[in-house]
């Protein structure tokens, strides 16, 4: 009930914000006019558009669009937290609720803003591409359908609490820290998307889909591709819910210690001690 | 029969291996209204943070009494105005405020009814629509306050109520806070105006480096040391004063003069033994003002620490 207003709050405070505005509809119209620009001069890449692009190619946009959403909604999190903490309305609203509770809504209120704007952005890349190439649905089979929302929503609360996080140890938005590096594990895979891509039975490519930081874009990839067997959808799944849930617990327990500090950024043997600890100080 | 809404049993908290609050034992009673004063820094706001499950206290309990029912700490139950105001500054004033009476478990139709009849009160009606960031420090302090007490709770902290307020809006609060303690709140008021406090409070906790100093009804510190001071402004002349028994800290400034009668010195016996040759304009024996007891105990404290 209560964490039903939380959410609530949350969300319909971000999708009215400008900035989300913007982002949701300013990038994809950018990158629509961007690729119109570049493919009506270009008589070669007119050519190649001719043809369906390969699976890869829409596997790699779509974990590219994920994770362009999961971070600026993990952003949006941080931001969020930081304003509140520095705004000083921590202290009220967890005179109200948990610090889980208040993390959980932020996470889940700004994953599902998150969420709407990745789906407009789909839904845009969708239209804007099947006018060049011929695009279309019927490509994505039943296992795309069902893996990649689930490797979407995981993948958002995945980073979105680590930003959560981080926001709550964070003094102000200017100082980021060795904290905020923490965040950009979950993208690491992108950086070897190529390997991946070329490698899809890779022993190491197979593994990194287990590792819950690395799972949504690896598997992103592999399913994309048609190279990861059932049971490896389904193990890193669990995986990943594991290691979501896990992540949410400690992330959970640096929040609420981080919340009311507002003296230096902790150290990471510091932030180790306060995940692991039961009780806030 | 028991009246105490809230119990809190010989809280512990430590950061950093310095202990911020030391053993605090205290009772709130179901329409009192307690002053929980202190130097900064004292452990004020620790405790009370505890005492709201902000934090998590070390050792001790917490336990709150609602309806003859006693039980671990109901959030929903419990209001609190903080020293560190917070509001949501881009969310409007009625948006809010209706919000956390939601995280207090009201619905929004009652929350938002219940807003509107204290923004009526505080008279902000006319700024219901607008941001938080747009109102004056005084009206942000009502928003505050009513974020602190439209849910109804058996349980109000208020931490600062007064600071940044005007004379009328003091009293304003003041009236508003006499009337939730008769309908049977009961309040824990931090402040540091010791006036307010001796008017408000029925009873006052005292604390110091994280430890109780003194606890216990205004009456009671007040006759604790047995004191009286008296103010007084004459024609004549009053160094004939200091020879009176009892007569301590004599200051006489123009036509008016300042004194405190020891312990013992009985303020009738003081008054009849007046000499003659003084001429009473205006007399004041009282016993010592909360100000004056307050700043004397710290100093006590921390001589008796050096």
């Amino acid at each position: 009930m209560r964490l039903r207003s939380v959410i609530r709050w949350e969300f319909l405070r971000t999708i009215q914000s400008k900035q989300f505005l913007i982002i949701s509809l300013l990038i994809p119209a950018v990158l629509a006019i961007a690729i119109f620009a570049a493919t009506s001069a270009d008589k070669a890449a007119q050519q190649s558009l001719r043809e369906p692009p390969p699976p890869f190619v829409v596997a790699l946009i779509l974990a590219m669009i994920l994770f362009m959403g999961a971070f600026l909604s993990g952003v949006m999190t941080l931001y969020s937290v930081v304003k509140e903490k520095q705004g000083r309305v921590v202290e009220l609203v967890l005179s109200s609720i948990s610090a889980q509770e208040m993390m959980a809504g932020k996470v889940i209120g700004l994953g599902i803003a998150g969420l709407i704007q990745v789906a407009v952005w789909v839904v845009a890349a969708y239209f804007v591409a099947s006018r060049f190439t011929p695009i279309s649905l019927a490509a994505l089979g039943p296992v795309h359908w069902i893996t990649y929302p689930l490797y979407f929503v995981l993948g958002f609360m995945l980073i979105a609490s680590i930003y959560a996080a981080t926001g709550a140890v964070m003094k102000d938005v200017q100082s980021g820290g060795a904290s905020g590096l923490v965040g950009l594990v979950p993208y690491v895979p992108i950086m070897f998307s190529a390997f991946i891509i070329e490698n899809p039975n890779h022993v190491l490519v197979r593994i990194a889909g287990f590792i819950p930081p690395f799972t949504p874009s690896v598997m992103l990839l592999r399913v994309g591709i048609g190279a990861a067997a059932a049971w490896e959808i389904a193990l890193s799944l669990v995986s990943l819910t594991v290691g979501v849930l896990l992540t949410m617990r400690f992330a959970a327990r640096i929040f609420e210690i981080g919340l009311l500090m507002y003296g230096k950024a902790p150290s990471v043997r510091e932030l180790w001690r306060w995940g692991r600890m039961r009780h806030a100080r | 029969m028991d009246h105490a809404a809230l119990r809190v049993q010989g809280i512990v908290k430590d950061f950093d291996g310095l202990r911020a609050v030391d053993r605090v034992s205290l009772e709130v009673n179901r329409g009192e209204i307690l002053g929980f004063l202190g130097p900064n820094g004292a452990g004020k706001t620790t405790s009370i943070r505890i005492i709201l499950g902000i934090f998590q206290p070390d050792e001790g309990e917490i336990s709150i009494r609602i309806d003859g029912l006693t039980g671990r700490l109901l959030k929903e139950r419990t209001g609190y105005l903080p020293e560190e105001r917070g509001l949501y500054s881009d969310a409007t004033v009625l948006d809010a405020l209706v919000y956390f009476a939601e995280l207090k478990g009201l619905r929004r139709a009652d929350a938002r009814e219940r807003v509107l009849r204290w923004l009526g009160r505080f008279d902000l009606v006319p700024w219901a629509n607008k941001k938080v960031e747009k109102l004056s420090k005084g009206m942000q302090q009502k928003v505050q306050f009513i974020a602190a007490v439209a849910h109804e709770p058996d349980l109000l902290v208020l931490d600062e109520p007064f600071s940044g307020l005007d004379p009328l809006h003091q009293d304003l609060l003041k009236d508003v806070i006499r009337e939730l303690r008769d309908a049977g709140t009961a309040v824990l008021l931090s402040a540091h105006q010791m006036n307010q406090v001796e008017e408000l409070c029925d009873r006052v906790f005292l604390i110091h480096r994280g430890r109780q100093v003194f606890y216990g009804t205004l009456d009671e510190i007040k006759s604790r040391d047995g004191e009286h001071v008296v103010r007084l402004r004459f024609e004549g002349s009053a160094e004939s004063l200091a020879a009176l028994p009892g007569v301590e800290n004599l200051a006489v400034r123009g036509d008016r003069a300042s004194l405190r009668l020891g312990r013992g010195a009985s303020p009738d016996a003081f008054v009849r033994s007046l000499p003659a040759a003084l001429t009473v304009r205006e007399l004041s024996v009282t016993r010592p003002p909360l100000h004056d007891i307050f700043v004397r105990a710290i100093e006590k404290e921390n001589h008796e620490a050096a």
